[in-house]
């Protein structure tokens, strides 16, 4: 018998308990947080859909592996390991292990940027875009029509535009730090990028003598998309189908809080040795020798064998068909929401949902607060308070989408918490209306979201 | 009864192999690491005394509390935890974790330093130098004479030298001085105190004149065991109740977690100051990670919660610092040239008197660290010329005073008898000292070059 039913390849083997709360609590929690989620204390969140990042279960073989860590300060064996595993993953020679992989960015981009420097990518990330910024260089999306689209159909969303592309390259010349590719594309709804077009970008690069580089968090997720939507190109396994989108690469950032089912970990891998040694200086100064770099031995074995466990078909299978349940019961429900949906997070288009509230009262803020007020579930917006600019003369530029991401942790939730989800957007739906917009009373310079103070209008 | 003896006040639970190898071994090993110990394989390394950094055994509680880790991105129950340990024990208000101590040290030097700025403190350590200089500061040592040399009994060699400290407000003024840093214990001196009564003094000091001390705290605890023993009026105290006094004594401090705090991986900056604090956190998310995270998973701010309230209980430290000082003991007896008093955290060998027919610039302290791998399989470190780098102004070797090999024992890692293999294999070394030629640097990193600069032996 063909079963439609897609079960987790694991069994559960260590609970976490949850603290539950009542809409009374959350709404006190919420205010005292000045309605950003980010402020809320974790434990009076019921289901943290905020990211996918470093909220991994991790399997029974890592916690063992974890229980193997040399805590070496040079030479560990643990880094053997990981150095190995890395090198015959992205096929480049030399590898820098970061404590995450905001630090690989920084490390990289801090020496390939600079004032009048360009980066050009899919979508940046927010810790892409300040790193970028930080350093004095400006940081430009260069996604396809289809992916600002968030109703779009379009198999491979998370495209780059290969023709705006060359334009800007050659607008450029001699400016242009490097060209990244980030798969899956996170900021635009955690949308794969198709083999064909990474080998367009990396042939335009080429010719353009501009390094091109991939931010792989998620490339193993990106790799199923690759199998099943490009499928009279590829017949490879998972891991294959990395390998070849990394040959096409000159290096490779990896936040490995990921796709490499770790709580904490990060790389940086190159092809140049010459590159890979500057790296090297900035590396030890702020992260740690070059055999450990901010990271414990055993995190680093943990790390090692999380990149194996993630091209196994069977667990990318649950993953990504896990993700789709959700957002496919959201759409049924009649939720606006980026389709089709990514591998690691259902995005809701909160402007479609809050049509009355306009982009500068923030209306994804707006919805991720009903959805822990309603709920208990922590969200992330991903709009204008993530991306928003401010003009000269004060007013909002706002960002091209105003979404909510619900990002699902990799082995962490069931179907029953998904379901629970679903019907508290139910309630959400019922009630759109009578929801007001949120103004901003206090921010930082940089990375606004993670800190800012709202009050609700 | 009278006790002498200073037995672990724990029983070993977990236990890991160690690889033994043979000379020949040993030898084409440390020539493939350019004969610096920074390169060789751990699984190579019989007995790792290369630092005492991220390297101790933690508790059965710590690992315990590992399995109680909360890895939600913001506001995980084990970062309040942190909180109220850092709050309890060192007494400082706002904290900010870091996944390491440079972490802390990055950012608290980017925040209070300017271009142009001096920062005297008690002898530099490299990566706080380092960035402080990155932030356009200049470093100017403030330590007491008696840290350079050797021989010198001096108890509390990690002291202020007030008198050098007036000098240097009264050559660039107050304002020019955003802090005086203050390490507990001076790493680079030996391990060596800094007493009660000098950083009392030195707050009365720095008080009048509006300047802020900041703590390098990362091995605290082991210098409030000094005062404890050797200082008048201070054997009837607890080392937590010091602990808690000396950081009362300062305005801020960045921690490196993986020394007293007893964890693999972790360190933190933590200020009394409101603004300081907010400009940290916005910073820290930049460089590290989420303040209620700050670049570590949530079981590693669990851990270190819990070692750090291990780490200032008296019979830990007695324990602790009773094993490195039996090493100590051990090696003067045999007449080797150690700095003197021992260190807290390690045994320093007085690379100089050891191998006094090597010139400085033959790197005496590298080619005895490589020595005494080929001997025993046991990694030390150099701290030397090597270690001090280049001046950034004329571009030639920093030639420090101390010219030491350190030899660091992690915490509650090794037994006695490790130690006894570590001082019969140094007593080797040492009878045929004069058949040690020196090295010659065959590559240079550009920054903090220890950790990756090759040598070569020099023919005879």
């Amino acid at each position: 018998m063909k079963h439609r039913t897609i079960i987790e390849p694991f069994r559960i083997k260590s609970v976490e308990p949850i603290g539950l709360s009542t809409e009374v609590e959350r709404t006190e929690h919420l205010k005292e947080a000045h309605y950003n989620p980010f402020l809320l204390r974790s434990r009076y969140v019921i289901i943290d859909l905020m990211t996918d990042s470093g909220t991994s279960a991790m399997s029974a073989h890592q916690w063992a592996g974890m229980m193997e860590g040399d805590e070496a300060y040079a030479g560990s064996r643990s880094w053997e390991r990981l150095l190995a595993e890395v090198q015959d993953l992205t096929g480049m020679a030399h590898v820098l292990p970061t404590h995450q992989g905001r630090a690989a960015e920084r490390i990289l981009y801090g020496h390939l940027g600079g004032l009048g420097k360009v980066f050009i990518s899919n979508t940046h990330f927010d810790t892409t875009r300040a790193n970028i910024e930080f350093t004095g260089a400006k940081a430009i999306d260069m996604p396809i029509v289809e992916g600002r689209d968030p109703t779009a159909k379009h198999p491979f969303k998370g495209n780059m535009d290969i023709g705006a592309l060359d334009r800007l390259l050659k607008e450029h010349t001699g400016q242009v730090g490097a060209v990244i590719l980030t798969v899956t594309n996170n900021s635009g709804g955690g949308q794969p990028v198709s083999m064909a077009n990474a080998e367009g970008v990396a042939g335009i690069c080429k010719r353009h003598g501009v390094p091109f580089l991939l931010d792989c968090c998620r490339i193993a997720e990106n790799s199923w998309f690759v199998k099943h939507r490009e499928a009279d190109k590829e017949r490879g396994s998972y891991r294959q189908i990395a390998q070849r989108m990394f040959s096409l690469a000159d290096g490779a950032v990896m936040s490995a809080k990921k796709d490499a089912l770790v709580n904490m970990g990060g790389f940086l891998a190159l092809r140049d040795g010459t590159l890979a040694e500057a790296c090297t200086n900035l590396l030890i100064i702020t992260e740690g020798f070059t055999t450990y770099g901010g990271l414990s031995g055993r995190d680093m074995e943990a790390l090692a064998i999380g990149l194996q466990e993630v091209f196994d078909p069977h667990y990318l299978d649950y993953r990504i068909r896990s993700t789709t349940f959700l957002g496919e019961k959201l759409h049924a429900l009649g939720v606006p929401l980026m389709r089709p949906i990514g591998g690691h997070a259902v995005y809701i288009d909160a402007k479609a949902l809050y049509p009355h509230i306009p982009p500068s009262l923030y209306p994804g803020q707006a919805l991720v607060c009903e959805l822990y007020r309603l709920g208990g579930i922590r969200s992330v917006e991903i709009g204008s308070v993530m991306f928003g600019t401010y003009l000269p003369d004060g007013s909002l530029e706002p960002s091209a989408m105003e979404l909510v991401r619900l990002a699902i942790p990799r082995r962490v939730y069931t179907q029953s918490h998904m379901e629970y989800v679903a019907e508290t957007f139910e309630e959400i739906l019922r009630t759109r209306e009578q929801v007001t917009g949120f103004r901003i009373i206090k921010e930082p310079r940089f990375l606004r979201h993670f800190t800012a103070h709202f009050e609700p209008v | 009864m009278n006790k002498t003896s200073w037995a672990e006040p724990f029983k070993i639970k977990m236990v890991e192999p160690l690889a033994i190898t043979t000379r020949e071994q040993r030898m084409s090993a440390v020539a493939k690491a350019g004969y610096n110990t920074f390169l060789l394989p751990s699984e190579l390394v019989y007995i790792d005394l290369l630092t005492d950094s991220g390297t101790s055994a933690m508790s059965d509680r710590q690992w315990a509390g590992l399995m109680l880790g909360d890895e939600a991105y913001a506001g995980s129950r084990n970062y309040y935890h942190l909180e109220d340990a850092v709050k309890r024990y060192y007494g400082y208000q706002y904290l900010v974790p870091t996944h390491q101590g440079r972490g802390a040290e990055n950012i608290l030097s980017r925040i209070l330093i300017k271009p142009g700025d001096i920062v005297p403190g008690n002898m530099y350590f490299t990566t706080t130098k380092l960035h402080q200089e990155l932030a356009g500061g200049t470093f100017v040592d403030i330590i007491v004479d008696e840290a350079h040399d050797t021989t010198s009994n001096f108890p509390f060699k990690g002291n202020v030298d007030l008198a050098k400290l007036e000098r240097v407000i009264g050559e660039h003024g107050a304002e020019r001085i955003p802090y005086v840093s203050i390490a507990t214990t001076v790493n680079m001196a030996g391990g060596q105190p800094i007493s009660l009564a000098n950083l009392r003094a030195l707050r009365d000091l720095t008080g009048r004149h509006g300047i802020r001390i900041i703590h390098d705290m990362t091995r605290v605890a082991e210098n409030a065991f000094m005062i404890q023993q050797l200082e008048g009026g201070q054997g009837g105290r607890s080392v937590a109740e010091i602990v808690l006094e000396i950081c009362s004594l300062t305005d801020g401090a960045t921690m490196s977690a993986k020394k007293d705090a007893l964890v693999n991986i972790g360190g933190f900056l933590a200020t009394n100051e409101w603004e300081v604090f907010e400009e940290a956190r916005n910073m820290v998310v930049v460089y590290e990670g989420l303040h209620t995270y700050g670049g570590l998973a949530g079981r590693d701010m669990e851990a270190m919660a819990i070692g750090i309230q291990e780490s200032v209980q008296d019979d830990h430290i007695r324990a602790r610092v009773g094993q490195v000082f039996y090493l100590g003991k051990k090696l003067l007896e045999m007449g080797i040239p150690i700095v003197r008093p021992v260190g807290t955290h390690g045994i320093f060998l007085d690379a100089r008197a050891f191998l006094p027919h090597l010139p400085q610039t033959a790197f005496p302290a590298q080619a005895l660290a490589a020595e005494l791998y080929i001997d025993s399989g046991v990694r030390a470190m150099e701290r030397g010329i090597v270690s001090a780098g280049r001046d950034k102004n004329t571009g030639d070797h920093c030639r420090p005073e101390l010219e030491l090999v350190r030899l660091t024992i992690p915490r509650r890692v090794y037994t006695q008898a490790h130690m006894d293999v570590v001082a019969e294999s140094v007593q080797r070394v040492h009878e045929r000292r004069n058949a040690i030629t020196g090295l010659r640097m065959t590559y240079e990193p550009r920054y903090l070059r220890f950790f990756q600069a090759r040598f070569e032996p020099l023919t005879p």
